[in-house]
C-alpha cells in the first residue's frame, strides 16, 4: 500500500472517496471507548434526577396482585415479612419494602419481620422502625422484628412448627413470646400471608419449604435480575403476586399513593434504557459497516 | 446525628473510590476493595459468633449443661482437618452428614415445588394465544435438550424453534439484568446527590 505522506511529498494526493470516509466513521461507532458510554449514562441519569420528566409507569397485574392480597386482609391480621437481601440490592428492594410495610401499617396489620440474611435483618429493622415511627406504630404491639437466623432451610421449616421456638428472642434480644403482637401466633397456620423480599434464590426456598410443605400463601418482591426466575412460580400460582425491581417498586408506590425513591428514579431508568437501546443500534450499525468494509478490502 | 453524617461521608467517599475503577484500575479502588473484604469478614465473624456460637453452643453447654451440643461442635471441628494432608479424610464425616441431611430435607420439597407444580402449570387448556405459546415453547425447548437423538428433519425444526424460545428467555433475563444494574446506579446517584450533597429535592 502506498504511503500517503510520500504521495503528498511528491505533490499529488489521492482524493479520498467520500463514501469511504463515511463508512470509516460509521465503522468507528462500534469501537467507542467504554468510558464514554459510562459517562453518557451517568450524565443522563444525573440530568434526569435533577429534572424529572414525570413519565407515568402503568401498574402491572402482578404488582396489583400483591397490593390486593394485602388489601383484603382484615385489620389485626398477622403478616410475615422476610427481608432477605443485602446492601447491594438496596436501591431496588428498599423502596418496595418501605411501600409494603407502610401499606401493612395503614391496614392495621400485625407485622412480623425477620431476615434470613444477616444484612437483611438489619435493613429490615431500619425499615420497620422508621415507617412505624412515621405512622405511630408501637413495637411489640403492632410489629415485632424476630431477627436473623442462620441456616435458611432449617429456619423456614422450623417456623412451620413453632415460630417462637425458632426465634426465642427478637432482634432486640427480648423474649419474643411476651409481646402482645405474638398473641395467637404459633406457626404458618396463624399467618394468612407472607411477603418475601429477596435479592437471590432465597425466595425459592420460601416457596419450596413454607409454600409447598406448609401451604403458606406467598407474595414476593424481587431484584430485577431474579424476576425471570420467579415468573414461572407466579404463573403456577406458587406465589400470588410479584414486585419486580425498581419498576415494580414504583408501581407499588403509585398504588398506595406515595412518591418515593422508586418513582423518582424511574424517569432516569427509562432514559438510561433509551440510551442503551440507542448504543446497541449504533454499535450494530458500526459492526455491519466494518464488516462490509472488510468485505470491500 | 454526628455518627450518621460521618457514615454518609465514609459511604460517599468509598462509593467514589469504587467508581474510579470505571476509568481504570488504581490504588484508591484497590484500597476500597480491600476495606470491603476486611470489613465484611469481620462483620460475618462477629455475626456468627453472636447468632450461632454463643446461643447455640456456649449458652446450652455452659449455662444449660446440655452435652449433646458437643456432637455438632466435634463435627464442626472435624471440618477444620481439611487443612492437614494427613487428617483431611476426617472432614468427610461432617461433609457426609451435611450432604445427606441436606438432600433428605430438600429433595421431596424440591421435586414438588420445582418439578411437579411447574409441570402441572404447563398442562393447561389451549384456550388462549398465551397458553399456546407457553405449551409450544416448553415442548420445543425440551426437544432441543434431547441430545440422544440427531436433530434432523421435523425434530430439527422443532429443536430450532426451541433455541428461539431460549434466545427470547436469555434476552428477557439480560434485559432485567440491565434494568437491575441501572437501578443500582440510580440508587447510588440518589445517595450521592441527595443524602450526601443535598442537591436533590426530597
Amino acid at each position: 500500500m502506498p504511503d500517503p505522506r510520500t504521495e503528498r511529498e511528491h505533490g499529488f494526493e489521492r482524493p479520498e472517496p467520500r463514501r469511504r470516509l463515511k463508512n470509516e466513521a460509521i465503522a468507528r461507532l462500534g469501537q467507542v471507548d467504554r468510558r464514554i458510554l459510562y459517562l453518557a449514562i451517568a450524565v443522563a441519569v444525573v440530568g434526569i434526577l435533577f429534572r424529572p420528566l414525570g413519565l407515568r409507569i402503568p401498574v402491572t397485574d402482578e404488582v396489583r396482585r400483591v397490593y390486593d392480597a394485602i388489601e383484603e386482609l382484615p385489620a389485626r391480621t398477622p403478616i410475615l415479612i422476610s427481608f432477605d437481601f443485602g446492601a447491594p440490592s438496596m436501591p431496588e428492594l428498599y423502596p418496595m419494602t418501605v411501600a409494603v410495610v407502610r401499606h401493612c401499617f395503614r391496614r392495621d396489620l400485625r407485622v412480623l419481620g425477620l431476615g434470613l440474611l444477616p444484612e437483611g435483618a438489619s435493613i429490615g429493622a431500619e425499615v420497620l422502625d422508621s415507617v412505624a415511627d412515621e405512622m405511630g406504630r408501637v413495637y411489640g404491639v403492632d410489629y415485632v422484628h424476630l431477627g436473623y437466623k442462620p441456616q435458611i432451610e432449617a429456619a423456614i421449616l422450623g417456623m412451620g412448627e413453632d415460630i417462637v421456638r425458632v426465634f426465642p428472642r427478637d432482634f432486640r434480644s427480648q423474649p419474643t413470646a411476651e409481646y402482645p403482637v405474638m398473641d395467637g401466633i404459633e406457626n404458618y397456620r396463624d399467618i394468612p400471608l407472607m411477603v418475601g423480599f429477596a435479592s437471590g434464590t432465597e425466595m425459592v426456598l420460601w416457596i419450596q419449604y413454607a409454600g409447598a410443605r406448609y401451604g403458606q400463601r406467598i407474595v414476593s418482591g424481587a431484584a430485577a435480575v431474579m424476576a425471570t426466575v420467579f415468573y414461572p412460580y407466579l404463573d403456577s400460582g406458587q406465589i400470588e403476586g410479584l414486585i419486580p425491581g425498581l419498576r415494580g417498586a414504583s408501581e407499588y408506590e403509585q398504588l398506595i399513593g406515595m412518591t418515593g425513591r422508586a418513582s423518582r428514579g424511574m424517569d432516569a431508568q427509562s432514559v438510561a434504557h433509551l440510551l442503551i437501546i440507542g448504543c446497541i443500534i449504533l454499535g450494530n450499525v458500526g459492526y455491519l459497516a466494518s464488516r462490509s468494509r472488510r468485505g470491500e478490502g | 446525628m454526628a455518627m450518621t453524617t460521618i457514615g454518609i461521608w465514609v459511604a460517599a467517599i468509598l462509593t467514589l473510590a469504587i467508581y474510579s475503577f470505571l476509568y481504570r484500575d488504581n490504588p484508591i479502588y484497590k484500597l476500597a476493595e480491600h476495606i470491603l473484604v476486611g470489613v465484611s469478614l469481620g462483620y460475618f465473624v462477629g455475626l456468627y459468633w453472636h447468632t450461632t456460637l454463643i446461643p447455640k453452643l456456649w449458652v446450652p453447654l455452659v449455662e444449660g449443661g446440655n452435652v449433646l451440643v458437643l456432637v455438632p461442635l466435634a463435627m464442626g471441628l472435624l471440618m477444620l482437618t481439611r487443612f492437614s494432608l494427613r487428617w483431611s479424610w476426617l472432614s468427610r464425616v461432617p461433609m457426609a452428614f451435611v450432604i445427606g441431611a441436606g438432600a433428605g430435607v430438600s429433595i421431596p420439597t424440591a421435586v414438588d415445588a420445582r418439578v411437579y407444580r411447574q409441570i402441572e402449570a404447563t398442562m393447561i387448556p389451549l384456550t388462549s394465544l398465551s397458553s399456546v405459546i407457553l405449551v409450544v415453547g416448553v415442548a420445543a425447548t425440551l426437544v432441543y435438550f434431547l441430545f440422544s437423538v440427531r436433530h434432523e428433519g421435523a425434530l430439527g425444526k422443532v429443536a430450532t424453534l426451541g433455541t428461539w424460545f431460549l434466545m427470547v428467555g436469555f434476552g428477557a433475563t439480560f434485559g432485567y439484568t440491565v434494568m437491575a444494574r441501572i437501578s443500582l446506579l440510580i440508587g447510588r446517584m440518589q445517595f450521592l446527590l441527595g443524602d450526601w450533597l443535598h442537591l436533590l429535592a426530597d
